[in-house]
């Protein structure tokens, strides 16, 4: 039961060749501090039960040390980290190969809290990476404020964000799928709700989605979004937010929103997007996410109806 | 019990001499983080204005050396304690203090140039360390002369020469240690370019 | 007994003693330079301290034990964590074990005092200082929320405005030169003030481990306060050291607070480890196992511990180069950790043992501090720290070190010294009570947190997602924590009858060998009227059979 439950954990449950190499050893280290954890647990429980204190006994004789004892235990663990050493050489190598000579497939940023994701082209989403199953992508981290940390358990290492240092490393699934990451590094109030998902595609699907991606979202398809379009230049949702092909053009403080009604969440994983959820993550954004930089703009029903029916549409 | 006294100094360490020298490493562990701090965005970053252009190491050369003989005439000063009626001590470690003063002088003088020059802490980051840096070392030219102006008053004060020695022991480690860490700073911030 | 010779008086005790007893009452306290009177003061603040970090832990338990709890609002997870962990590290655990060195370390090798009673008292003052001062931040609108390891460029102005984080910076600051003070004078204390006899190789373990510490103190705390003081210019005179947004470097802080940061972590637990070598000893009624393998292998401990800071920053993409090289250094360190376990396993074998409660705590501790040293040993392992690091696991890891390893000592030596310092013993059936309520809410609370690690929660969140069995592992630790709690407050209450109505100790309750316990409990104002020969490591054993003394034998 124990191993099938180690089994569901996403350390465990690698989904590239990245995180394959590190659960290989992880699963070493395991057993290795296992087999050390009982023979220290043997060393002691014997000693509980032998050598109690029973009525009638003497003092114990003296043991002052054993040198031939003393070398067994330095040297044996020094074997068995040598053997570490080297297992850990070789998981490193094949958990985070080098990127010399590739030149980053796109750009994921950090901000307090959500991800912007650039790819080349001038696609930009937000909180959702997607990329071609089978194939490895090159990634670049950076930060835009603080520091961040971008971690899918299932699919490898984790890396920092670090303003004015960029880092890069290599990102891949062997299977399509959705996998689940997160900012692991605290960097403020809403450290906890900046999650993200990686979306594992078949080459196909990917490439679809990026050309779909890359042209200018779908014109509103009614007159409540319609009305919805003009209140988010009114009102200042521009200001923080751009929409290709509209004025709304030069909005960095918050995530770009020309595909939003395609994406997965809102909120950086707090809301599954869906127009009831949009609505309220629009009406009161600090009853889901306390402390985020998005303001409450005290919106009318009505002003929320349009802009969700706006929103929404932008596939 | 008085027996055991004389024991215990030649047995075992002098605690007060230790102490110092306890304190010094300590000290000079706090001064290895803030010149590595120091090198570390001179190599690192690069942006204008740096210190090492703005500085004139000539003049403060000049300040330098007081502060290098004043190392001098502390080493005087100490050897006169053993001095049967410690005649001149006081006078050395006055020199010692002139001496300390005027280098603080030459600091002091050297900051209102710079600041003049909108050369300051927060103008950059090598404003921010060379001034992190300089000024943790003046303030501990400044503690030290605290000490040497207390020990000189007691000095003048003292009729019978009850002052034991390791008070002068203590206070000239720590000026030499003053002295040297000055060494480091100047030929690091002022004469490697 | 007119063979037996004096101390060495501490030249400045006569004089000090008088001042300190020339006031009664309250100000007599305040006034004290008596090592014993301000170790005392050390113990009840840091009792103090305990509880308010234990409550701050409860409340973030309270708020993590169903997914989406919004019983506090991030902004105040933000700072109870934050608190919580400087309250521990730096107002508990390293003033606690300096408490215990302040008040046995004379004691053990036949001094009279500290050898500097002075500095002793203002070590003990700027702690309480820079406590106060932390603690006032939560009166001036926000407490510190960056973490206890302040991380720029969050801990800067531009995203920490309020002053939470100056106070946080000058509190350290105080209570770090406090510490350095407390250093110099352990280390001074067991270098000049040691009776006849007592050479290194005779010193007690209990008095290496704490001098060891106190170098490790003396050289590891300047880059904390360097970091410190270079935070303070950034956000008191608008400097550029750790501000990227104007050329600073958000690693350089990172490498000054963890060149700090890690040996910290072995001055948290060395004394520890002295605490374990004098307990197990006297409860097997056998020497230590390996005294010269035990003090060395600390001293190695304590010379690796500067090489191997940087394994706290494998996520941040230094270069393989730079990985392995750390990784090493903290593999290596592994090695003399190993030795001492194991010395201290075969000190039990062919003993006698005693299930005394200090002796229960002991043996737990040699259970639970090694499930911490082998946690820590996969952080090691490079790849596995790009997995889990920031993540519960190494909540998990490091309570098994700090809790698992050092409060179990630290409990282990409550009942060990509490009837030296009162003269009456702790309750031994409380005491069996609060041993298993700690033991069972210990595991409970923080085993299921390595689950949670490998499940991918992040540490420093103040809610998560309902994902499966996160709610369920996290109600779990949460029960833990209260049964945890409840066996801390059992100990409080067991201080507190047993001071009044505890059975009298008598000079040597545990027939132990070390020279604290050649004086009466408590000790006199002047500790001896005479210390004993000291001619092996067990000077009291010598003294009580003198049919066979140890240095007959071998030494």
């Amino acid at each position: 039961m124990g191993l099938a439950m180690l089994v569901l954990l996403p350390t465990f449950d690698p989904a590239s060749p990245y995180a394959a190499a590190t659960h290989h050893l992880l699963l070493i280290s395991l057993w290795m501090a296992a087999g050390i954890f009982a023979l220290v647990c043997f060393l002691v429980f014997y000693a509980i039960i032998r050598f109690r204190y029973r009525p009638g006994q003497g003092t114990p004789k003296r043991i002052s040390g054993n040198r031939n004892l003393e070398i067994a235990w330095t040297v044996g663990p020094f074997l068995l980290l040598v053997y570490l050493f080297i297992a850990t050489l070789h998981s490193m190598a094949g958990t985070d190969p080098s990127a010399k000579n590739a030149a980053p497939a796109l750009t994921v940023i950090g901000h307090q809290w959500w991800w912007e994701v650039r790819y080349p082209d001038g696609v930009v989403t937000a909180n959702e990476v997607h990329i071609p199953a089978g194939q490895r992508l090159l990634i670049r981290l950076e930060a835009a404020d603080v520091i961040h940390d971008f971690w899918v358990p299932r699919l490898g290492r984790k890396m920092d964000m670090i303003p004015g240092k960029p880092n890069e490393m290599w990102i891949g699934a062997s299977q399509p799928g959705v996998y689940q990451g997160s900012c692991s590094e605290y960097c403020g109030r809403e450290h906890a709700w900046m999650r993200f998902k990686v979306v594992a595609q078949t080459p196909a699907d990917y490439t679809a989605w990026l050309s779909q991606q890359a042209q200018l979202p779908p014109a509103p398809s009614s007159a409540e979004a319609e009305q919805g379009a003009k209140d988010f230049q009114q009102l200042t949702c521009a200001n923080c937010h751009r929409i290709a092909g509209t004025a709304a053009s030069s909005g960095v403080a918050g995530p770009d929103l020309t595909h939003v009604g395609s994406r997965l969440t809102l909120g950086a994983g707090r809301l599954i997007n869906n127009p009831q959820n949009m609505r309220e993550w629009l009406r009161s954004p600090e009853t889901y996410k306390p402390g985020c930089y998005m303001p409450n703009l005290r919106l009318t029903p009505a002003q929320l109806d349009a802009l969700t029916a706006y929103l929404e549409g932008l596939k | 019990m008085a027996a055991a006294a004389p024991a215990l100094t030649s047995r075992y360490l002098d605690p007060i001499r230790l102490g110092v020298l306890l304190l010094i490493a300590t000290e000079a562990t706090f001064f290895v983080f803030l010149i590595s701090g120091y090198v570390y965005y001179r190599v690192m970053v690069h942006t204008t204005p740096t210190a090492a252009q703005e500085l004139d190491p000539f003049k403060t050369g000049l300040f330098s050396i007081a502060l290098f003989a004043s190392s001098a005439t502390m080493g005087v000063a100490h050897r006169r304690v053993h001095h049967p009626q410690r005649r001149g001590l006081a006078l050395w470690l006055g020199l010692t203090i002139v001496l300390g003063a005027t280098f603080l002088l030459g600091q002091g003088l050297e900051y209102v140039h710079l600041y003049r020059q909108q050369f300051t802490i927060a103008r950059n980051v090598y404003g921010s360390s060379f001034f992190t840096l300089t000024g943790f070392h003046g303030l501990h030219v400044f503690a030290g002369l605290l000490i040497l102006l207390t020990l000189t008053g007691l000095v003048m004060a003292d009729r019978r020469h009850a002052i034991p020695d390791v008070a002068f022991d203590a206070a000239a480690y720590y000026w030499h240690f003053v002295d040297a860490v000055w060494v480091v700073i100047f030929t690091l911030v002022y004469l490697v370019k | 007994m007119s063979d037996i010779p004096l101390s060495p008086l501490n030249p400045e005790w006569p004089r000090a003693q008088a001042e300190s007893r020339a006031h009664g009452g309250l100000l007599s306290w305040v006034a004290s330079i008596d090592h014993k009177e301000i170790a005392i003061m050390y113990l009840i603040t840091t009792i103090f301290f305990f509880v308010v970090g234990g409550l701050e832990a409860l409340a973030m338990r309270v708020q993590l034990a169903i997914p989406n709890n919004h019983f506090v609002s991030p902004e105040v997870y933000d700072q109870l964590f934050t608190m919580h962990g400087t309250t521990m590290v730096f107002l508990v655990v390293m003033p606690v074990l300096i408490g215990l060195a302040t008040y046995f370390v004379p004691l053990m090798i036949g001094a009279r005092d500290m050898a500097f009673p002075r500095l002793n008292a203002l070590s003990y003052w700027l702690l309480l200082l820079g406590g106060a001062l932390l603690y006032y931040s939560f009166l001036t609108s926000r407490a510190p929320d960056m973490g206890w390891f302040s991380y720029a460029p969050l801990s800067e102005k531009p995203f920490a405005p309020l002053p939470g984080p100056s106070f946080w910076a000058l509190g350290l600051l105080l209570t770090g030169i406090g510490t350095v003070a407390s250093a110099i004078n352990i280390i001074v204390t067991t270098f000049s003030l040691r009776a006849p006899g007592m050479t290194m190789r005779r010193l007690p373990l209990f008095v290496w481990m704490s001098m060891v510490n106190s170098f490790v103190i003396l050289f590891a705390l300047p880059a904390l306060n360097a970091a410190l003081v270079m935070l303070l210019v950034d956000r008191k005179l608008s400097g550029n050291f750790f501000t990227p947004a104007s050329g600073g470097s958000a690693i350089l802080w990172q490498h000054f607070f963890w060149a700090f940061g890690h040996p910290e972590v072995y001055i948290m637990v060395l004394p520890a480890f002295g605490i374990i070598s004098e307990v197990i000893p006297v409860f097997s009624r056998k020497e230590i196992f390996g005294y010269p393998f035990v003090a060395a292998s600390t001293v190695a401990i304590g010379l690796l511990s500067f090489a191997v800071w940087a394994h706290h920053m494998f996520a941040v993409g230094m270069g393989h180069a730079m990985d392995v090289f750390f990784a090493v250094g903290s593999m290596l360190i592994a090695i003399p950790t190993g030795v001492k376990i194991f010395n201290w396993c075969a000190t039990l074998w062919y003993g006698s043992i005693q299930f005394t409660t200090s002796m229960m705590y002991a043996l737990a501790f040699l259970l639970e501090f090694t499930i911490g040293g082998l946690t820590g040993v996969m952080f090691t392992l490079v790849p596995v720290d790009w997995q889990v690091t920031d993540t519960y696991f190494v909540v998990a890891h490091m309570h098994y070190v700090l809790f698992g390893g050092t409060a179990f000592a630290l409990f282990a030596a409550g009942y060990y010294w509490f009837p030296k310092i009162t003269g009456r013993m702790l309750s031994e059936r409380l005491g069996r009570w609060q041993f298993w309520t700690v033991l069972i809410g210990f595991n409970m609370t923080f085993f299921v947190q390595h689950i949670l690690g490998f499940d991918g929660m992040n540490r420093r969140v103040f809610t998560y997602p309902d994902l499966p069995h996160w709610g369920l592992y996290n109600m779990i630790s949460t029960i833990g924590a209260f049964i945890l709690g409840f066996g801390a407050l059992l100990f409080i209450i067991n201080i507190e009858y047993s001071r009044r109505h505890g059975a009298i100790a008598g000079d040597n309750p545990w027939n132990a060998w070390t020279l604290e316990w050649a004086t009466t409990s408590p000790p006199p104002p002047q500790n001896f009227d005479a210390v004993p020969p000291v001619r092996s490591r067990r000077p009291v054993w010598d003294l009580m059979h003198p049919e066979d003394p140890d240095w007959k034998d071998s030494h």
